[in-house]
């Protein structure tokens, strides 16, 4: 079953002189199990967006269907807490969510939270630091004693301990250098690909975005203006060039290829994929 | 005599390891210089060194033949500005007026004078239309030009950009990073950037490479991505083009242009030879 | 926390905006003054027509000027037991039950309210007609006598007016790590007091570390911008007292002149 959004609205500030609209009479469907990147400027909506996936915002009109669960806007709902364990949401600049004084605590805070006893939150949150490559000789320092990647890491294996079946990620790279970056993105297909988890990821990467992610929702001025897959998208220049997206540079490639009469097949995402098929065309 | 000299400079945080390990390298006036390195490679550090932020523990840094000093500094503030890397947390004034005139405030300029100077500079960044914005209702990319204003407004020959760019998104960083790449062309400007952007690596004139706070390569930015082996072995990003010259380099195709065009104009030629 | 209405500044174009704020800041005073001394009824009539002229005059709309006091009810009602259950002079006004209702209590009272009420609302015409670096300014401007005993106003005004500068990005910042560990299952509104104290926590802490982050960066960008503190700097803002100024604060002597000779008199 897919995740949802029926006519969803939502209006910061309703009912201020100042009232702002940040999402526009949104359809849409996320697939489960699959990547899902949103793109669009800044201020398109993007986190309005996704903070409706866990509830922390609620919908002004509309209404959201997620995992088991139907958020109904104007309506008392009792489920949001077990939503927010299937829903695990991990924020721009996590680190500063930090507040424990060592880092297996950090990590344990949130399984506490949702009511599971002292030894499962220690095993959860060991099974959550291995996934993110923290060692235990780390285990009994205080959080703040790391370094900005290594705290990014901690805040994201935070959210990894509750172990929920649906994992948004708002800009998850941002601020950390290229190669941090990179495996924080891995370390998310990874949870993809063996667990099986529906990853949703806000990113203003969009070579990030060509490479992984199977399918590409465009926002822009809180309304939806793409959404399928990945690959349909930017192989085609003209709706590109209309959302004025930035063109991933293995595209920009691809197309070059093309135009000078090489064939490149429209499944493929990698510089060495591309290469490999190149080299038996100038042989 | 270099317009910027680092001589033997170490510096830590802690008692145990050096942040900066005996690093020395010269800057020419006028040039525009890039510092890269992964994260905790010092790059930072180094920017605040020159900066007088932090004083080193061994080693001397001049400007202009000026030393970098406490006693020094109101003559190294003249000829320095920095822009940081939060746009948030360097935003003092309560309105981008007052923040560009919080520096003139400083240098103890007239209040007459200061409308005419912001007004100014505030048009050199596009903020023109914005003087009376207050920071929480502006882009990141409004704010750092806000930043980048109030200290052209000192009319300094140095400016560091610490990581100006990398909490923009990518439209704002392309505006900032254009704008830096047209104050290069003015000679009297000096522009050292620390930054992870290998784009704007690629347009600047020089590179440092900075790795475990150690000198890893001093060079122009098209021979540091000559070694990508190297770059890779100190975590650092490889532009996409070097990447697919390796791609091709691997299939026994020697391409050898700096882009993408270049390169398949080389690959046509490749194929009509065979 | 959109809705705080004591305090806020209502960007208008009005003689009262236009006023010097050292001339506001001193009028505030000898209002307060002129409100706390009299015990007649019909001085605060007077003030009350004299704070509606300020308010027509200052372009607000009055239901705004009155939502200010609303933080204050709960304060005004407690006041009102105290007052009935503590009070038994005057005549019986009404019984009920176990409770006596004295006339003294009621008017004690209102009187009391009054006086709060007519302060709230001074405060709030001054508050929303002047923008908060302007009232730090004039502060500033104010203690400068103090000087001359080593008091830091200078520093004093920029803290001020830095803390003033960050309040909306502190509170952004505050809903958005109450929204990171609402997503860990913090929950802030229900639970046991343990429960609150450790969600109370887990906001606080991350607060105080990311503000204290803010502020060494902060302290950087203004040393590199060449602030000195106690050094010697011109300001841009500067304050000038016009004619209307002098009439301004010449208006509200006069009205604490009188207010204290109701004393006498009245």
């Amino acid at each position: 079953m897919p995740i949802s959004f029926k006519e969803l609205s939502y209006v910061y500030d309703l009912g201020m002189p100042y009232a702002h609209k940040a999402l526009d009479d949104i359809n849409l469907d996320i697939q489960e199990g699959k990547i899902t990147a949103v793109i669009g400027e800044t201020g398109s909506g993007k986190s309005t967006l996704v903070e409706h996936l866990n509830a922390l915002l609620l919908p002004t009109s509309g209404r959201l269907e997620i995992l088991d669960h139907e958020i109904v806007a104007n309506q008392k709902h009792r489920f949001l807490k077990q939503l927010r364990k299937e829903v695990g949401l991990v924020f721009q600049f996590s680190e500063h969510q930090l507040f424990e004084e060592t880092i297996i605590k950090d990590v344990m805070f949130g399984p506490k939270n949702f009511g599971f006893t002292e030894e499962e939150c220690k095993k959860k949150a060991v099974e959550a630091l291995k996934l993110v490559g923290i060692g235990p000789e780390y285990y009994e320092i205080s959080p703040l004693e790391l370094s900005g990647g290594q705290k990014r890491r901690v805040a994201i294996a935070g959210i990894l301990a509750i172990n929920p079946q649906v994992i948004v990620l708002d800009e998850p790279t941002a601020g950390l250098d290229p190669v941090g970056g990179k495996e924080i993105i891995n370390l998310f297909i990874g949870l993809n690909k063996k667990l099986n988890k529906t990853i949703i990821i806000v990113t203003h990467d969009n070579e990030m975005v060509y490479n992984y992610c199977d399918n590409t929702i465009v926002l822009a001025k809180g309304k939806v203006e793409y959404s399928g897959l990945t690959l349909d998208l930017f192989n085609n220049k003209e709706l590109v060039d209309k959302l004025k997206l930035l063109e991933p540079q293995i595209v920009s490639l691809k197309n070059e290829l093309r135009e000078n009469g090489f064939k490149v097949s429209d499944n493929i995402r990698t510089i060495n994929e591309v290469v490999e098929e190149i080299s038996r065309q100038v042989r | 005599m270099s317009f910027i000299e680092v001589k033997n400079v170490s510096f830590s945080y802690s008692e145990t390891n050096n942040a900066i390990d005996d690093v020395s390298f010269n800057i020419e006036k006028g040039t525009y210089t890039t510092i890269i390195g992964h994260n905790g490679s010092g790059k930072s550090t180094i920017a605040k060194l020159i900066a007088g932020l932090l004083t080193p523990k061994a080693g001397e840094i001049f400007i202009e033949g000026v030393k970098v000093c406490e006693e020094n500094m109101p003559t190294i503030r003249k000829k320095l500005g920095i822009v940081f890397q939060n746009p948030d947390n360097q935003f003092i004034g309560s309105t981008v007026k007052d923040d560009i005139a919080f520096g003139l405030e400083n240098r103890r300029v007239e209040p007459s004078k200061m409308d005419d100077i912001i007004l100014e500079y505030a048009s050199k960044v596009g903020l023109t239309g914005l003087l009376d914005k207050e920071p929480q209702n502006m882009s990141g990319g409004q704010k750092q030009r806000v930043a980048i204003a109030g200290v052209l407004a000192m009319q300094p020959n140095v400016i560091i950009f610490d990581e100006a760019t990398s909490m923009l998104d990518p439209k704002a960083r392309k505006e900032i990073k254009t704008f830096m790449y047209d104050l290069s062309k003015n000679p009297d400007f000096t522009i050292v950037s620390i930054t992870h952007d290998i784009e704007e690596v690629l347009q600047s004139e020089e590179c440092i490479v900075l790795n475990n706070g150690k000198l890893f390569m001093q060079d122009k930015p098209e021979n540091v991505f000559k070694h990508p082996e190297e770059l890779r072995k100190i975590n650092l990003d490889i532009p996409f083009i070097e990447l697919v010259k390796e791609a091709f380099a691997k299939k026994k195709i020697k391409v050898n242009a700096d882009n993408i065009e270049g390169v398949v104009k080389q690959l046509c030629q490749y194929r009509s030879k065979n | 926390m959109n809705n705080l209405v004591l305090g806020k500044y209502i960007p208008l174009d009005s003689i009262m905006h236009r006023l010097d704020p050292r001339a506001k800041l001193v009028a505030l005073i000898l209002m307060i003054v002129a409100i706390f001394v009299p015990k007649s009824w019909y001085v605060f009539l007077v003030i009350g027509i004299i704070l509606v002229v300020e308010i027509l005059l200052a372009k607000l709309n009055f239901k705004y000027v009155l939502s200010s006091v609303k933080p204050m009810m709960f304060m005004m009602v407690f006041l009102l037991i105290i007052n009935v259950l503590t009070l038994k002079t005057g005549d019986l006004l009404v019984k009920l039950g176990p409770v006596e209702i004295y006339a003294d209590a009621l008017f004690n009272t209102l009187f009391v309210v009054t006086r709060l009420l007519l302060m709230i609302m001074v405060t709030t015409t001054l508050t929303a007609t002047t923008k908060p670096l302007d009232l730090t300014l004039g502060i500033e401007h104010l203690l400068k006598p103090l000087q001359v005993i080593k008091f830091p106003t200078h520093e004093i005004a920029m803290m001020i007016s830095i803390a003033l500068r960050f309040i909306p990005t502190i509170i952004e910042e505050t809903m958005r790590i109450m929204d990171a560990q609402k997503s860990r299952g913090v929950d802030f509104e229900n639970g046991k007091l343990s429960e609150k104290i450790g969600a109370i926590l887990s906001l606080i802490i991350p607060l105080f570390s990311v503000a204290f982050e803010r502020a060494y960066e902060l302290a950087d960008a203004m040393e590199a911008r060449g602030y000195v503190p106690g050094a010697e700097r011109t300001r841009y803002h500067v304050l000038k007292f016009e004619v209307r100024d002098y009439i301004y604060l010449f208006l509200n002597i006069v009205v604490m002149g009188l207010s204290i000779a109701s004393r006498f008199v009245l």
